[in-house]
């Protein structure tokens, strides 16, 4: 069976500007390899700037790598693309448009009319239980709604594969666990490829047919463990089963030595503009100057 | 679980008027339902009085001032509201009120008008080029804190004491504020958005008309409101320099012809044109802005 997506020697370096001078380049991944299964349902966990998000950027072709491949059906990454969807964690909808209008962006230019594409944006809110909310705007939403609004959004345009970086991570812990089934509903209805990110061990263990654990930065790729968690059916609370406990420590145990590693090297988040804030040293003047302002 | 994952259209909050909260013995029904709703019109008519009480003291003030606190050589020059208001009847009555009007309105609508497309237009070529940007910000910057009253003297020589130089002076000093919230509102898009929008295939030309531009708008109407409030101020100043007509010359002229009731009917006149037109504005930047409401709030 090929791989839907196929990360080959993947490096990925940030020149940072955290100190005054020559810029300092940051190696977030290092010779990073990993094969996602079409179909598959994919967690990632890794420690704190273990290159979690500059790995979705890659994948959604928001960013290219500095050495390496990313690979899609083959094909490599150019830019983003149709075939792929992205699901932020800060939900990034439009406030100027309603739930509906939305959903229905991806679906603009691509030959539909505003009818259809309304119909389909109806179609994909009831998919995500939001049926009756198409005119709200966000403001007037929940987060756990927004969220639900922006994964309508994401499969509207019927992309292959559903990219998340750690969607239900600003969720209170009901509206996750709510929504976490509805994904795996929704997976299992639409046969999607999806990539989760997540920093919940419970959340990768719950969700995903196989966790990719990454290492401190360079993030590589530490291991990868299978989830066998049986038959879901009729399992009340999947959480408190042996099974579930076992896979979790397993997955905590190979994580926890390299969030000791990241937090004993003070990494950080780096964001997406390739500059990372966390890095200064604390009593640089740049530092002082950030908070004067 | 099923109940929570129904979707429960929410019905909008109602909030029932005060008159209809628990309903006394049926006894005295009558006569408490009415002595609430009595109680419900006062209030308001009480928050009513309050409001338009500054307004009404200062309009007081003005009408009874002069005639009983000021001296008589005070009084020629502060004449007491009622007579104020006589000229101001007069002066439409004869239709002169209006022409001035019209001759400002028509001479600060011009030159808003230009101020708005050229500022936005230009706002958003310099806000999406960043070395432009870079480029003429200090310029900008230079011209921003110029006084636009002070440049008055260059267009009366440049263009004369006719409409060309008072519209140039009003489009200039209302350009500002639309030129510099067009690159502020461009430039300060929340990069999530643009992620997000590139991430659903969006590219430049779709990616600025259905994401920048819109979260911009909000931005750019404050420029527009900030632009209208000195397109009116600095005209009557213009007017009051050197014109044969409109508001600004009103006054001066009803000044220097001594015909101080005049003068004052004119300056209450710019006052309501001012608040009428801000009122307008910001009408405008609500509806506009509609979809942001709950962040400023």
């Amino acid at each position: 069976m090929t791989a839907k997506i196929s990360l080959r020697h993947v490096g990925q370096e940030f020149s940072v500007r955290a100190s005054k001078g020559a810029p300092n380049s940051l190696l977030v991944l290092d010779d990073f390899n990993l094969d996602v299964r079409p179909g598959e349902f994919l967690t990632i966990v890794g420690p704190s700037g273990s290159g979690k998000t500059t790995l979705l950027d890659l994948l959604a072709g928001l960013a290219k790598p500095t050495s390496g491949q990313v690979l899609v059906d083959g094909h490599e990454v150019t830019g983003p693309g149709q075939d792929r969807a992205v699901v932020f964690q800060q939900y990034a909808l439009f406030p100027w448009r309603t739930a509906a209008r939305n959903v229905s962006i991806g679906l603009e230019g691509t030959g539909l009319n505003r009818r259809q594409r309304a119909a389909k944006a109806g179609e994909f809110l009831d998919l995500v239980g939001l049926s009756g909310f198409s005119e709200r705007y966000p403001h007037e939403l929940s987060g756990g709604m927004k969220q639900r609004v922006a994964i309508a959004r994401s499969l509207a345009y019927e992309p292959d594969i559903l990219l998340m970086d750690e969607p239900f991570a600003a969720l209170d812990a009901q509206t996750r666990e709510q929504l976490q089934d509805e994904l795996l509903r929704i997976w299992r209805e639409t046969g999607k490829t999806v990539v989760f990110i997540t920093h919940g061990i419970d959340e990768a263990v719950y969700l995903g047919q196989r966790v990719a654990v990454l290492s401190s930065r360079p993030g590589r790729l530490k291991a990868i463990v299978d989830i066998d968690l049986g038959e879901r059916e009729g399992e009340s609370d999947i959480r408190s089963t042996t099974r579930f406990v076992e896979h979790r420590h397993k997955v905590w145990s190979l994580l926890h030595d390299e969030v000791q590693a990241a937090q004993n090297a003070g990494h950080r988040k780096v964001l997406p503009d390739g500059s990372a804030p966390d890095e200064v040293p604390a009593n640089h003047p740049l530092l002082a100057q950030r908070s004067a302002a | 679980m099923s109940t929570l994952t129904t979707p429960r259209p929410a019905a909008p909050p109602i909030t029932p008027p005060r008159r209809d909260l628990p309903l006394p013995p049926p006894l005295h029904k009558k006569r408490s339902t009415a002595r609430l709703a009595l109680r419900g019109s006062l209030t308001t008519a009480a928050t009513l009085l309050w409001k338009s009480a500054a307004i009404l003291l200062f309009l007081a003030l003005w009408e009874f001032g002069p005639r009983y606190l000021a001296s008589e050589s005070t009084r020629v020059f502060l004449p007491p509201l009622h007579e104020v208001l006589i000229a101001g009847t007069d002066l439409i009555a004869t239709g002169a009120l209006q022409s001035h009007i019209a001759a400002s309105l028509t001479r600060s609508a011009a030159g808003f008008s230009i101020a708005v497309v050229l500022g936005i237009s230009l706002g958003l070529v310099i806000a999406w080029y960043g070395p432009l940007h870079s480029f003429l910000n200090p310029l900008l910057e230079l011209f921003r804190n110029t006084a636009a009253l002070a440049l008055l003297p260059v267009f009366t020589l440049l263009l004369g004491i006719g409409e060309e130089s008072k519209i140039t002076i009003v489009a200039f000093a209302a350009f500002f504020p639309v030129l510099l919230n067009t690159i502020a509102g461009v430039r300060t898009v929340d990069p999530l958005l643009v992620r997000a929008a590139r991430s659903l295939g969006l590219r430049s030309p779709a990616l600025f008309r259905k994401v920048i531009l819109p979260s911009a708008v909000p931005t750019i109407f404050t420029g527009i409101r900030m632009a209208g409030t000195s397109a009116i101020l600095v005209l009557i100043a213009a007017e009051m320099v050197g014109a044969k007509a409109g508001l600004g010359y009103l006054i001066t002229n009803a000044q220097n012809s001594f015909l101080i009731p005049q003068m004052y009917a004119g300056i209450l006149t710019v006052s309501l044109l001012g608040l009428l037109v801000n009122v307008l504005l910001v009408t405008a930047e609500r509806h506009f802005s509609r979809w942001r409401t709950s962040i400023n709030t």
